[in-house]
Formats: C-alpha cells, sequence, structure tokens
C-alpha cells in the first residue's frame, strides 16, 4: 500500500482521500499531522492546513473596527497554507489569506507568508520570503485565532488596524535556540527587509505606501519551562501617498497648512522605532502574558505642518485558564496612550477591560463570545466616526462597550 | 456501634493501608522516568544508540526545537492521535502540558509558517512500525504494546 503513487490511497478519520496521479494535491495531510496508515507515504506529504472565521461586533456607542455601534458581520478571515519539507533541514511553504474586517481587507486574497527555510543547526536556521515579523509575543499569531482564547488580542499592542504593515516583512531572518546550561534556553530572532503592501487593500486613501527598510530582531529567554522573558526592537521608515478626504483638506485649509501648489495627496515620510518588553508563563492549563511597549514616530509631510514627534505606549496583563478541554475563560486588561506628549482628553488613551470565553465544540471548530469596557478613544478610527482627526476623537462618548462573538472552523 | 478497640484497629489497618501504598508508590519507579510506565513508554528504532534522554530534550524533540540527535541524526518525533490515553499522559509528564496545549502551540507555528506537528498516527502498531522503519525515530505507545520491532528509551 501507498508505494504507487498513482494508486494508493491514504486514510484519514472520517474519509478517503484517493490518490490520484496529479502530483502534491493527492498527497494531503489534515489537522495536525498525518492520520495516515500508509507510514512510507508521510515523508512525501504536502501539509495543508487552513481556517475560517466569522464573527460580529457591536458596540454600544462609537464605531470600532467597522460599523460596529449599528452591529456588523464584516469580520471575515479565511487562510489556506501548504507546507513541504524538502529534506530533513530544509522545508518551504505559502498560506494565502483574506479578510474583511470593516473597511479593510475587501475578501481580496494575499500571500500571508511563503518562504524557504534551511536549519544548519538548532542554533542557527534561516528564513527567506515573507515571513511573520516577531514582534513581541503574538504578533506573529495575530491571525490565529485557534491559538489563544481573546477574540481580540490587546489592542494597545496587537492591533488589527496595524495587519497590513507590521504583520510580515519580505527579505531574511535567522534564528536559533542557544542552550544556556541550568540557565535555560535563549531563542533569537533577527531580521532585515522590507515591507510590500497593497495600499489599497489596506486602505483606499492610500496610493503608495513603502518601507526602505526594516530591521529588527526578538530576544527570549527561557530559565524553565514554560517561562518566557525578554523583548523585541524593530526599526523602519515608511513613506506613504495620501489622497485626502475633502474633510480632510477643508480642515487643513481651515488651519492655513495646504501649500500653495497642493494636488490633494498629501506625501509622508516617518521613521519609525518600536520596542516591547515581554514576560510570559504557561503552567498547566494557566496562560500568563504582560507586555509593555513603546512606538516612536517622526512624521514629516508636504504639507505646512511643522514635522510631527509621536511617542505612544501601550500594556496589558492578560490570563487565561482551560477549565476543560471545550471551555476556557480570560480576561485582560489593556492600556493604550497614544501621542501622548501632544494628544489630550480622552483621543489620548483607551482603557480596554475584556472577557473572553472560548468553546472548543470539536477539535476542529471553536466559538467565542468576548465583552470589553472601554474608556476612551484613542483606537478609534476618526475616518469611521464621521470625525476629520485624532483632535475629533475627543467628541466622541468616553465610556463604551463592545461585544464580539467569533466562530472559527480550522484543520 | 463499633466498641474504641475496635475503631483504633480499623484506623491502624487504614493507617498501615496507606503506608504500604505510600511505599509501594515510592518503590515503582515514576512513570516519567521509567519504561515500565503502565501508560506510556518512550521507544526508539532499534539502532538508536542512545540508551535514555532527558525529559527537557524529549520535549524539544517533540515540541521540534531541537532537531538532532546527540550522533547527529535528525530526529523524527511522532505522536499517537490526540484523543489516546498515552498521548495524554506522554504530554502532561513528558512535555508537561495538556494535549489541548500542546495543539494550540502547534496551531501557533502552522498558521505563522513556523513548522508543523509530527505526524500524528492511529494506533501502537503504526507507531511502532513508523519508529522502525526510521533510524532518527522517536515516538512514544502504551506500556502495554508488544516492543518487538523497536527498542525503549529510558527518560530521566
Amino acid at each position: 500500500m501507498g508505494r504507487n503513487p498513482g494508486r494508493a490511497s491514504t486514510r484519514h478519520p472520517g474519509r478517503t482521500i484517493r490518490r490520484g496521479t496529479a502530483g502534491w494535491l493527492a498527497i494531503l495531510s489534515f489537522a495536525g499531522g498525518a492520520h495516515a496508515e500508509e507510514l512510507t507515504d508521510l515523508d512525501s506529504l504536502v501539509e495543508i492546513h487552513g481556517f475560517v472565521s466569522q464573527g460580529a461586533i457591536k458596540s454600544s456607542d462609537n464605531n470600532y473596527l467597522g460599523d460596529s455601534e449599528r452591529g456588523s458581520l464584516e469580520f471575515t478571515e479565511v487562510g489556506l497554507n501548504f507546507t513541504k519539507s524538502l529534506g530533513p533541514d530544509l522545508r518551504v511553504g505559502f498560506q494565502v489569506f483574506a479578510r474583511d474586517i470593516g473597511p479593510l481587507g475587501g475578501y481580496q486574497p494575499q500571500l500571508d507568508w511563503y518562504y524557504l527555510d534551511y536549519r544548519f543547526a538548532d542554533w542557527l536556521g534561516v528564513r527567506a520570503g515573507r515571513t511573520k515579523l516577531p514582534f513581541g509575543l503574538y504578533n506573529e499569531n495575530s491571525d490565529v485565532d485557534a491559538a489563544r482564547v481573546p477574540v481580540l488580542l490587546p489592542q494597545s499592542l496587537y492591533p488589527l488596524q496595524n495587519r497590513e504593515v507590521l504583520l510580515a516583512q519580505t527579505g531574511a531572518e535567522l534564528y536559533g535556540l542557544l542552550p544556556l546550561g541550568g540557565l535555560g534556553e535563549l531563542e533569537y530572532r533577527l531580521y532585515a527587509g522590507t515591507i510590500f503592501l497593497d495600499a489599497w487593500n489596506s486602505s483606499p486613501q492610500l496610493r503608495s505606501f513603502d518601507v526602505p527598510y526594516l530591521v529588527g530582531g526578538r530576544l527570549l529567554w527561557l530559565p524553565i519551562d514554560g517561562l518566557s522573558i525578554g523583548g523585541s526592537i524593530q526599526k523602519l521608515r515608511f513613506e506613504f501617498d495620501y489622497t485626502a478626504s475633502q474633510a480632510e483638506i477643508d480642515h487643513y485649509a481651515g488651519r492655513g497648512e495646504l501649500p500653495p501648489d497642493f494636488n490633494g495627496r498629501i506625501l509622508a515620510r516617518i521613521p519609525a522605532w518600536l520596542w516591547i518588553g515581554s514576560l510570559e508563563y504557561q503552567v498547566n492549563d494557566w496562560q500568563f502574558a504582560l507586555e509593555y511597549g513603546r512606538t516612536y514616530l517622526e512624521g514629516k509631510t508636504n504639507l505646512l505642518t511643522p514635522t510631527v514627534y509621536s511617542k505612544s505606549e501601550g500594556y496589558y496583563a492578560m490570563a487565561s485558564y482551560r477549565v476543560r478541554p471545550w471551555f476556557s475563560p480570560g480576561f485582560y486588561y489593556s492600556l493604550q496612550r497614544s501621542d501622548f506628549e501632544t494628544r489630550t482628553g480622552i483621543s489620548e488613551f483607551q482603557h480596554d477591560v475584556a472577557i473572553s470565553t472560548r468553546f472548543d465544540i470539536t477539535p476542529h471548530w471553536l466559538f467565542k463570545l468576548e465583552a470589553h469596557a472601554m474608556y476612551g478613544t484613542a483606537a478609534l478610527e476618526p475616518a469611521l466616526n464621521d470625525v476629520p482627526d485624532a483632535k475629533g476623537l475627543n467628541r466622541l462618548e468616553p465610556h463604551w462597550a463592545v461585544f464580539l462573538a467569533k466562530t472559527t472552523a480550522y484543520f | 456501634m463499633p466498641t474504641s478497640a475496635a475503631r483504633r484497629s480499623r484506623s491502624r489497618r487504614v493507617l498501615l493501608s496507606e503506608l504500604a501504598a505510600t511505599a509501594l508508590a515510592l518503590l515503582v519507579p515514576s512513570r516519567v522516568r521509567g519504561e515500565t510506565s503502565a501508560e506510556f513508554v518512550v521507544v526508539v528504532h532499534p539502532e538508536n544508540p542512545s540508551e535514555s534522554a532527558t525529559r527537557e530534550f524529549l520535549t524539544d524533540a517533540f515540541l521540534k526545537r531541537t532537531m538532532r540527535w546527540g550522533d547527529g541524526a535528525t530526529i523524527t518525533p511522532v505522536d499517537l492521535r490526540a484523543d489516546s490515553r498515552a498521548r495524554k499522559a506522554f504530554s502532561e509528564r513528558v512535555l508537561r502540558r495538556s494535549v489541548a496545549a500542546v495543539r494550540s502551540y502547534w496551531q501557533q507555528r502552522i498558521f505563522s509558517g513556523r513548522g508543523v506537528p509530527p505526524p500524528e498516527l492511529d494506533s501502537d502498531e503504526a507507531v511502532l512500525r513508523y519508529v522502525s522503519s526510521r533510524p532518527g525515530a522517536v515516538g512514544y505507545v502504551s506500556g502495554g504494546a508488544k516492543l518487538d520491532q523497536a527498542r525503549v528509551l529510558r527518560v530521566t
């Protein structure tokens, strides 16, 4: 059995996949590996995994991530990935991803990640391609609903709006695990590259978006089983070409900040650097995480405005517990402070207290319910709330709530 | 109504049986330390030169954080299906994570492009055949499984 690729069949729970002559499409494995009995086939498998998520969001006031005040079902994510080992140390893979979250995504499929990964030794591997950025504990996994309890990761450090920008880079990465004897292990990730963004897919007003360079790294010390302590740092420069809305043009005209030759496009050049300090402890079915991060931006535009120096910070504390294999509640408190040296009022901060519940209905299907009590409006999008800029967020309701439901099937 | 002497006698019997149970538990090797565990034994290819491995090494091997045996051979871990008793026992005692936590770990890696989990096989026999056909393989099977195709690896 299984020695003739044109005839063999590979059995999976609940189904049999007939192997044809069509090559890789016929050698599937699902859901955490191969439940295959033809063992000789296992080494030649292409692993295929995927997920489909559908969520709903409703807020008491203010529009958050979409038309949430009215209630929105624009909360869809779909991903499908393929991974193939080409020998013991070489692996290739890619993932296609599409989403529709409020104004973001629009179901446009994109190559989310693709890579060629060669591992020379435990302490040194290299990955080239488009790879997820190891920034903080969860940036790489922010799409992976099945890997966490909350629907929304703490938005102070993992904002959904930034997914297109800071989730993955195109370039190369070095990684490895260094033994430290009795002191545990040190995991390092170092990367350099750029970010290619489908500008329209991120925001219809963006005409182009470039990142001339991006460099960064993450160090995690793993002193004992389950404990991770470390930090991430990233330096990059954004350059974008943005078509201003009429409201924005009126706003800047009113302040006398439009240049005489203004053609409706705002050109910006923004060097930035970011860091996060991280602590995570997983013991038995408990998971605790604590992170603090800062972002520094320096914004120069073609408008008659002075260079803007922006500092923002965010932190959160999060805990979850698997009470039963099918039920896990979770909790976090998160605080975001945006432009805290220039903003004032409720648009400068956003406190977020979240309670989540996760129900694993089957090993491949889950359902989540989540409630947030918010104070402040720093994470709200002005355009979604009919205000011209961040200062307009001060006019919004300061105390508001968000309710989410989400279901994900994955294999 | 039992007399006080009868109650004392019964208390002594209970105490003695508890002591005996405790002594027995101390004399029998820890489940995680020995291949004598009733719930699982760790198995490797018969030609694998390793006699034993630490729990930490096996954790790194099954989570694919380490890729090589001491002699440089590539480690090829294999799991039993998620609902098997041996998988549950191995996961909790060696990996020190529940099966659900391990699945969550692999979900993170699968969907961020950082790796795929070991294959999951349906039976002890399938694991033994897998291990016996790959020099670098390591797996685990129920304590009662017949081990004529693979060799037991002692967990230290």
